[in-house]
Protein backbone atom coordinates (compact mmCIF):
# COMPACT_ATOMS: atom_id res chain seq x y z
CA UNK A 1 0.00 0.00 0.00
CA UNK A 2 2.57 2.30 0.87
CA UNK A 3 4.35 1.59 -2.40
CA UNK A 4 1.60 2.65 -4.21
CA UNK A 5 1.60 5.72 -2.89
CA UNK A 6 4.80 6.85 -3.03
CA UNK A 7 4.40 5.64 -6.87
CA UNK A 8 1.35 7.16 -6.96
CA UNK A 9 2.93 10.61 -5.71
CA UNK A 10 5.74 10.34 -7.41
CA UNK A 11 3.44 10.09 -10.82
CA UNK A 12 1.59 13.10 -9.89
CA UNK A 13 4.99 15.43 -9.09
CA UNK A 14 6.52 14.01 -12.42
CA UNK A 15 3.34 15.11 -14.52
CA UNK A 16 3.19 18.22 -12.17
CA UNK A 17 7.06 18.65 -13.34
CA UNK A 18 6.75 17.90 -16.95
CA UNK A 19 3.27 20.21 -17.31
CA UNK A 20 4.93 23.07 -15.30
CA UNK A 21 8.02 22.94 -18.42
CA UNK A 22 5.32 23.14 -20.64
CA UNK A 23 3.93 25.88 -18.89
CA UNK A 24 7.51 28.10 -19.07
CA UNK A 25 6.40 31.40 -20.32
CA UNK A 26 8.57 33.11 -22.78
CA UNK A 27 10.07 36.54 -23.10
CA UNK A 28 12.08 38.80 -24.80
CA UNK A 29 13.76 41.69 -22.97
CA UNK A 30 12.47 45.40 -23.73
CA UNK A 31 15.79 47.45 -25.64
CA UNK A 32 14.80 50.15 -24.45
CA UNK A 33 13.94 49.50 -20.86
CA UNK A 34 16.18 46.83 -20.16
CA UNK A 35 20.06 47.51 -18.45
CA UNK A 36 22.79 46.09 -18.67
CA UNK A 37 25.78 47.81 -16.10
CA UNK A 38 28.65 46.91 -14.71
CA UNK A 39 31.14 48.43 -12.06
CA UNK A 40 35.13 47.99 -12.11
CA UNK A 41 37.67 49.56 -10.09
CA UNK A 42 40.28 52.05 -11.68
CA UNK A 43 42.56 53.84 -9.81
CA UNK A 44 41.15 53.14 -6.38
CA UNK A 45 37.90 54.34 -7.71
CA UNK A 46 34.37 52.84 -8.79
CA UNK A 47 33.50 53.43 -12.28
CA UNK A 48 29.98 52.15 -13.89
CA UNK A 49 29.79 51.54 -17.68
CA UNK A 50 26.96 50.14 -19.70
CA UNK A 51 25.81 48.03 -22.44
CA UNK A 52 23.48 49.89 -25.00
CA UNK A 53 22.93 46.68 -27.24
CA UNK A 54 21.82 43.23 -25.74
CA UNK A 55 19.06 40.99 -26.79
CA UNK A 56 17.88 38.42 -24.22
CA UNK A 57 15.55 35.79 -24.38
CA UNK A 58 13.56 34.14 -21.58
CA UNK A 59 11.63 31.01 -20.61
CA UNK A 60 11.19 31.18 -17.06
CA UNK A 61 8.75 30.08 -14.82
CA UNK A 62 8.84 30.45 -11.10
CA UNK A 63 7.66 27.27 -10.45
CA UNK A 64 9.41 25.29 -13.21
CA UNK A 65 12.95 25.50 -13.30
CA UNK A 66 14.15 22.77 -14.66
CA UNK A 67 12.89 24.40 -17.83
CA UNK A 68 13.81 27.90 -17.42
CA UNK A 69 16.30 29.52 -19.32
CA UNK A 70 17.99 33.27 -19.70
CA UNK A 71 20.02 33.46 -22.98
CA UNK A 72 21.87 36.99 -23.25
CA UNK A 73 23.69 38.24 -26.35
CA UNK A 74 25.67 41.37 -25.68
CA UNK A 75 27.03 44.10 -28.05
CA UNK A 76 30.51 44.82 -27.03
CA UNK A 77 30.94 47.64 -29.29
CA UNK A 78 28.19 49.18 -27.64
CA UNK A 79 29.99 49.59 -24.50
CA UNK A 80 29.54 53.28 -22.67
CA UNK A 81 31.42 54.12 -19.63
CA UNK A 82 30.83 57.99 -20.19
CA UNK A 83 34.03 58.50 -21.48
CA UNK A 84 34.75 58.74 -24.75
CA UNK A 85 38.65 57.97 -24.34
CA UNK A 86 37.69 54.95 -22.13
CA UNK A 87 35.36 53.37 -24.21
CA UNK A 88 38.21 53.88 -27.16
CA UNK A 89 40.20 52.19 -24.89
CA UNK A 90 37.84 49.46 -24.18
CA UNK A 91 37.09 48.34 -27.49
CA UNK A 92 41.16 48.54 -28.20
CA UNK A 93 43.00 44.81 -28.88
CA UNK A 94 44.30 44.70 -25.37
CA UNK A 95 40.50 44.93 -23.21
CA UNK A 96 37.24 43.83 -24.92
CA UNK A 97 39.40 43.43 -28.80
CA UNK A 98 35.68 44.06 -30.57
CA UNK A 99 37.02 43.66 -34.02
CA UNK A 100 37.68 39.92 -33.46
CA UNK A 101 35.11 39.46 -30.29
CA UNK A 102 31.99 41.52 -30.86
CA UNK A 103 29.57 40.07 -28.88
CA UNK A 104 29.53 37.95 -25.96
CA UNK A 105 26.98 35.59 -24.89
CA UNK A 106 25.66 34.30 -21.36
CA UNK A 107 23.34 31.12 -21.01
CA UNK A 108 22.58 29.99 -17.97
CA UNK A 109 22.75 25.95 -17.34
CA UNK A 110 20.91 25.61 -14.04
CA UNK A 111 18.61 27.81 -12.14
CA UNK A 112 17.54 27.39 -8.78
CA UNK A 113 15.31 28.49 -5.97
CA UNK A 114 16.92 30.67 -2.81
CA UNK A 115 16.12 32.48 0.23
CA UNK A 116 16.10 35.75 -1.61
CA UNK A 117 15.35 35.01 -5.29
CA UNK A 118 16.78 32.57 -7.58
CA UNK A 119 20.57 31.68 -8.46
CA UNK A 120 22.08 30.23 -11.56
CA UNK A 121 25.09 28.59 -13.01
CA UNK A 122 25.55 29.79 -16.72
CA UNK A 123 28.36 29.91 -19.22
CA UNK A 124 29.29 33.38 -19.88
CA UNK A 125 31.68 33.49 -23.21
CA UNK A 126 33.22 37.09 -23.10
CA UNK A 127 36.39 37.73 -25.02
CA UNK A 128 36.37 34.09 -26.71
CA UNK A 129 36.66 32.40 -23.24
CA UNK A 130 34.03 30.73 -22.07
CA UNK A 131 33.38 29.82 -18.18
CA UNK A 132 30.95 29.35 -15.74
CA UNK A 133 29.80 32.94 -14.14
CA UNK A 134 27.02 32.51 -11.52
CA UNK A 135 24.09 35.13 -11.14
CA UNK A 136 21.68 36.03 -7.82
CA UNK A 137 18.33 37.48 -9.65
CA UNK A 138 14.79 38.14 -8.58
CA UNK A 139 11.96 37.48 -10.96
CA UNK A 140 9.24 39.78 -10.41
CA UNK A 141 5.39 39.20 -12.33
CA UNK A 142 3.16 42.58 -11.96
CA UNK A 143 0.07 43.19 -13.59
CA UNK A 144 1.90 45.54 -15.41
CA UNK A 145 4.55 43.20 -16.88
CA UNK A 146 7.34 40.41 -15.60
CA UNK A 147 10.52 42.34 -14.75
CA UNK A 148 13.83 40.11 -14.11
CA UNK A 149 16.77 41.58 -11.97
CA UNK A 150 19.66 40.70 -10.21
CA UNK A 151 24.06 40.49 -10.34
CA UNK A 152 27.17 38.67 -10.70
CA UNK A 153 30.51 39.27 -10.02
CA UNK A 154 33.25 38.00 -12.25
CA UNK A 155 37.44 38.50 -12.68
CA UNK A 156 38.11 39.91 -16.01
CA UNK A 157 41.58 38.17 -16.03
CA UNK A 158 39.08 34.93 -16.17
CA UNK A 159 38.46 35.89 -19.34
CA UNK A 160 41.16 36.99 -20.82
CA UNK A 161 40.59 40.92 -20.87
CA UNK A 162 43.20 43.05 -20.14
CA UNK A 163 46.60 41.93 -22.04
CA UNK A 164 49.67 43.79 -22.10
CA UNK A 165 49.92 46.42 -19.15
CA UNK A 166 46.49 45.90 -18.80
CA UNK A 167 46.91 42.32 -17.22
CA UNK A 168 47.80 44.55 -13.97
CA UNK A 169 45.21 44.84 -11.24
CA UNK A 170 46.95 47.65 -9.56
CA UNK A 171 45.30 50.04 -11.89
CA UNK A 172 42.44 48.52 -12.90
CA UNK A 173 40.73 45.53 -10.66
CA UNK A 174 40.38 42.10 -11.89
CA UNK A 175 36.87 41.82 -9.90
CA UNK A 176 33.92 43.32 -11.60
CA UNK A 177 30.46 43.73 -10.62
CA UNK A 178 27.61 43.30 -12.99
CA UNK A 179 24.13 44.03 -12.50
CA UNK A 180 21.02 43.61 -14.85
CA UNK A 181 17.49 44.71 -14.74
CA UNK A 182 15.49 42.98 -17.87
CA UNK A 183 11.95 43.74 -18.49
CA UNK A 184 10.16 41.16 -20.00
CA UNK A 185 7.58 41.25 -22.93
CA UNK A 186 6.20 37.78 -23.94
CA UNK A 187 7.42 36.46 -26.94
CA UNK A 188 5.25 36.84 -29.43
CA UNK B 1 61.98 75.85 17.39
CA UNK B 2 59.09 77.36 18.69
CA UNK B 3 55.43 75.79 18.14
CA UNK B 4 53.89 79.34 17.59
CA UNK B 5 55.47 82.47 15.28
CA UNK B 6 57.99 84.69 17.31
CA UNK B 7 58.31 88.52 15.74
CA UNK B 8 61.15 87.33 13.12
CA UNK B 9 60.81 83.58 12.73
CA UNK B 10 57.57 81.22 11.03
CA UNK B 11 56.99 78.57 13.47
CA UNK B 12 57.70 74.88 13.09
CA UNK B 13 54.11 74.70 12.57
CA UNK B 14 53.96 77.29 9.80
CA UNK B 15 57.18 75.75 8.64
CA UNK B 16 56.33 72.38 8.14
CA UNK B 17 53.42 73.49 5.79
CA UNK B 18 55.49 75.57 3.83
CA UNK B 19 57.85 72.64 2.73
CA UNK B 20 55.63 69.90 2.89
CA UNK B 21 53.25 71.50 0.80
CA UNK B 22 56.33 73.29 -1.63
CA UNK B 23 57.83 69.56 -1.85
CA UNK B 24 54.19 68.35 -3.12
CA UNK B 25 53.56 70.67 -5.29
CA UNK B 26 57.00 69.78 -7.40
CA UNK B 27 55.83 66.66 -6.89
CA UNK B 28 52.79 67.46 -8.61
CA UNK B 29 54.22 69.94 -11.65
CA UNK B 30 56.47 66.33 -12.31
CA UNK B 31 54.02 64.24 -12.59
CA UNK B 32 51.57 66.37 -14.76
CA UNK B 33 54.18 67.01 -16.99
CA UNK B 34 55.17 62.66 -17.39
CA UNK B 35 51.35 62.60 -17.65
CA UNK B 36 50.60 64.79 -20.30
CA UNK B 37 51.30 63.83 -23.61
CA UNK B 38 50.95 59.88 -22.91
CA UNK B 39 48.19 57.94 -24.52
CA UNK B 40 45.41 56.83 -22.25
CA UNK B 41 46.87 53.74 -20.92
CA UNK B 42 48.17 52.19 -17.74
CA UNK B 43 51.46 54.66 -17.22
CA UNK B 44 48.97 57.50 -18.01
CA UNK B 45 46.26 56.05 -15.25
CA UNK B 46 48.87 55.50 -12.75
CA UNK B 47 50.58 58.91 -13.01
CA UNK B 48 47.33 60.53 -12.58
CA UNK B 49 46.12 58.45 -10.18
CA UNK B 50 49.41 59.53 -8.04
CA UNK B 51 48.55 63.21 -9.29
CA UNK B 52 45.28 63.27 -7.73
CA UNK B 53 46.11 61.72 -4.94
CA UNK B 54 48.78 64.43 -3.82
CA UNK B 55 46.36 67.00 -5.22
CA UNK B 56 43.69 66.05 -2.41
CA UNK B 57 46.17 65.94 -0.06
CA UNK B 58 47.39 69.34 -0.98
CA UNK B 59 43.73 70.74 -0.94
CA UNK B 60 43.43 69.09 3.10
CA UNK B 61 46.57 70.39 4.12
CA UNK B 62 46.08 73.69 2.74
CA UNK B 63 42.23 73.69 4.83
CA UNK B 64 44.80 73.36 7.92
CA UNK B 65 47.19 75.50 6.99
CA UNK B 66 45.07 78.81 6.07
CA UNK B 67 43.03 77.73 9.67
CA UNK B 68 47.01 78.16 11.02
CA UNK B 69 47.15 81.32 9.17
CA UNK B 70 44.25 82.91 10.32
CA UNK B 71 45.23 82.45 14.17
CA UNK B 72 48.96 82.94 13.93
CA UNK B 73 50.14 86.06 13.30
CA UNK B 74 53.72 85.41 10.49
CA UNK B 75 56.34 87.43 11.29
CA UNK B 76 56.66 91.26 10.13
CA UNK B 77 58.10 91.95 6.92
CA UNK B 78 61.94 93.77 7.14
CA UNK B 79 61.27 97.32 8.32
CA UNK B 80 63.33 98.61 4.94
CA UNK B 81 60.72 97.58 2.78
CA UNK B 82 58.98 99.90 0.31
CA UNK B 83 55.11 100.47 -0.10
CA UNK B 84 55.59 98.44 -3.82
CA UNK B 85 57.51 95.98 -2.02
CA UNK B 86 55.43 95.02 0.49
CA UNK B 87 51.85 95.27 -1.51
CA UNK B 88 53.33 92.34 -4.26
CA UNK B 89 54.57 90.51 -1.05
CA UNK B 90 51.44 90.86 0.24
CA UNK B 91 49.50 90.00 -3.36
CA UNK B 92 51.63 87.04 -4.18
CA UNK B 93 50.76 85.39 -0.55
CA UNK B 94 47.20 85.85 -0.79
CA UNK B 95 47.29 84.46 -4.56
CA UNK B 96 49.31 81.44 -2.92
CA UNK B 97 46.62 80.76 -0.43
CA UNK B 98 43.74 80.91 -3.13
CA UNK B 99 46.08 78.21 -5.76
CA UNK B 100 46.24 76.19 -2.45
CA UNK B 101 42.42 75.61 -3.16
CA UNK B 102 41.75 76.51 -6.63
CA UNK B 103 44.21 73.70 -8.44
CA UNK B 104 43.07 70.65 -6.61
CA UNK B 105 39.17 72.25 -6.36
CA UNK B 106 39.52 72.41 -10.29
CA UNK B 107 41.43 68.86 -11.03
CA UNK B 108 38.47 67.56 -8.80
CA UNK B 109 35.81 69.33 -10.53
CA UNK B 110 37.84 68.00 -13.96
CA UNK B 111 37.99 64.25 -12.88
CA UNK B 112 33.72 64.86 -11.84
CA UNK B 113 33.19 65.92 -15.19
CA UNK B 114 35.20 63.58 -17.54
CA UNK B 115 33.64 60.74 -14.88
CA UNK B 116 37.01 59.56 -13.07
CA UNK B 117 36.09 59.64 -9.48
CA UNK B 118 39.27 60.96 -7.15
CA UNK B 119 40.84 58.46 -4.95
CA UNK B 120 42.70 58.88 -2.00
CA UNK B 121 45.79 56.55 -2.45
CA UNK B 122 43.10 53.84 -3.04
CA UNK B 123 41.95 54.65 0.42
CA UNK B 124 38.65 55.62 -0.45
CA UNK B 125 36.71 57.42 -3.06
CA UNK B 126 35.85 61.23 -3.11
CA UNK B 127 32.33 61.96 -4.23
CA UNK B 128 32.18 63.57 -7.83
CA UNK B 129 31.44 67.00 -7.17
CA UNK B 130 29.54 67.23 -10.57
CA UNK B 131 27.96 65.17 -13.05
CA UNK B 132 29.07 63.77 -16.47
CA UNK B 133 30.14 67.03 -18.22
CA UNK B 134 32.76 67.01 -21.82
CA UNK B 135 32.04 70.88 -22.11
CA UNK B 136 32.78 71.47 -18.74
CA UNK B 137 35.65 69.29 -18.50
CA UNK B 138 37.44 71.00 -21.46
CA UNK B 139 36.59 74.24 -19.74
CA UNK B 140 38.04 73.36 -16.33
CA UNK B 141 40.86 71.65 -17.59
CA UNK B 142 42.01 74.97 -19.45
CA UNK B 143 41.63 76.53 -15.66
CA UNK B 144 43.60 74.21 -14.65
CA UNK B 145 46.53 74.77 -16.88
CA UNK B 146 46.32 77.90 -16.70
CA UNK B 147 46.05 78.13 -13.02
CA UNK B 148 49.15 75.99 -12.82
CA UNK B 149 51.20 78.43 -15.25
CA UNK B 150 50.14 81.62 -12.80
CA UNK B 151 51.28 78.99 -9.94
CA UNK B 152 54.52 78.16 -11.82
CA UNK B 153 55.27 81.92 -12.65
CA UNK B 154 54.25 83.40 -8.80
CA UNK B 155 56.18 80.67 -7.11
CA UNK B 156 59.39 81.44 -9.33
CA UNK B 157 58.88 85.16 -8.13
CA UNK B 158 58.85 83.60 -4.68
CA UNK B 159 61.90 82.23 -4.86
CA UNK B 160 63.94 85.38 -6.72
CA UNK B 161 62.39 87.44 -3.96
CA UNK B 162 63.50 85.18 -0.92
CA UNK B 163 66.89 84.48 -2.59
CA UNK B 164 66.86 88.88 -3.62
CA UNK B 165 66.20 88.99 0.17
CA UNK B 166 68.91 87.13 1.22
CA UNK B 167 72.16 87.97 -0.67
CA UNK B 168 71.05 91.37 -1.82
CA UNK B 169 69.26 92.74 0.91
CA UNK B 170 71.29 90.39 3.37
CA UNK B 171 67.94 90.59 6.11
CA UNK B 172 66.35 87.98 7.37
CA UNK B 173 63.48 87.03 5.40
CA UNK B 174 64.57 83.68 3.42
CA UNK B 175 66.17 82.12 6.80
CA UNK B 176 63.13 82.84 9.11
CA UNK B 177 61.41 80.06 6.66
CA UNK B 178 64.61 77.41 7.30
CA UNK B 179 64.45 75.20 9.70
CA UNK B 180 67.84 74.73 11.51
CA UNK B 181 69.18 77.86 10.82
CA UNK B 182 68.90 80.80 13.64
CA UNK B 183 67.72 84.01 13.19
CA UNK B 184 69.63 87.21 13.41
CA UNK B 185 68.18 89.68 16.18
CA UNK B 186 66.92 92.35 14.85
CA UNK B 187 67.57 95.36 16.18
Amino acid sequence: MKRIIVAAATAVLLSAAAAGADNVAGYTADAQQSKLEFTGVQAGAEFKGVFHKFTAAVDFAPDALAGSHIDVQIDMNSVDSMDKDRDTTMRGKDIFDVAHMPTAHYVTKTISKTAAGFSAVGALTLHGVTKDVPIDFQFTNAAGGAKLAGTAKLNRLDFGVGQGDWKSTEWVGDAVKVSFSLVLKPKS
Amino acid sequence: MPISSSPNRYSAVAQGFHWIIAGLIVTQFTLAWMAEDLPLGMHKLALLARHKSFGMTVLMLAVFRLLWRLFNRPPELPAGMSKTERVLAKGTHVLFYILLFAMPLTGWLMSSAKNYSVSWFGRFTWPDLIGKNEQAFELLKTTHQTLSWLLFAIAILHILAALKHHFWNKDDVLRRMLPFTKSEKRS
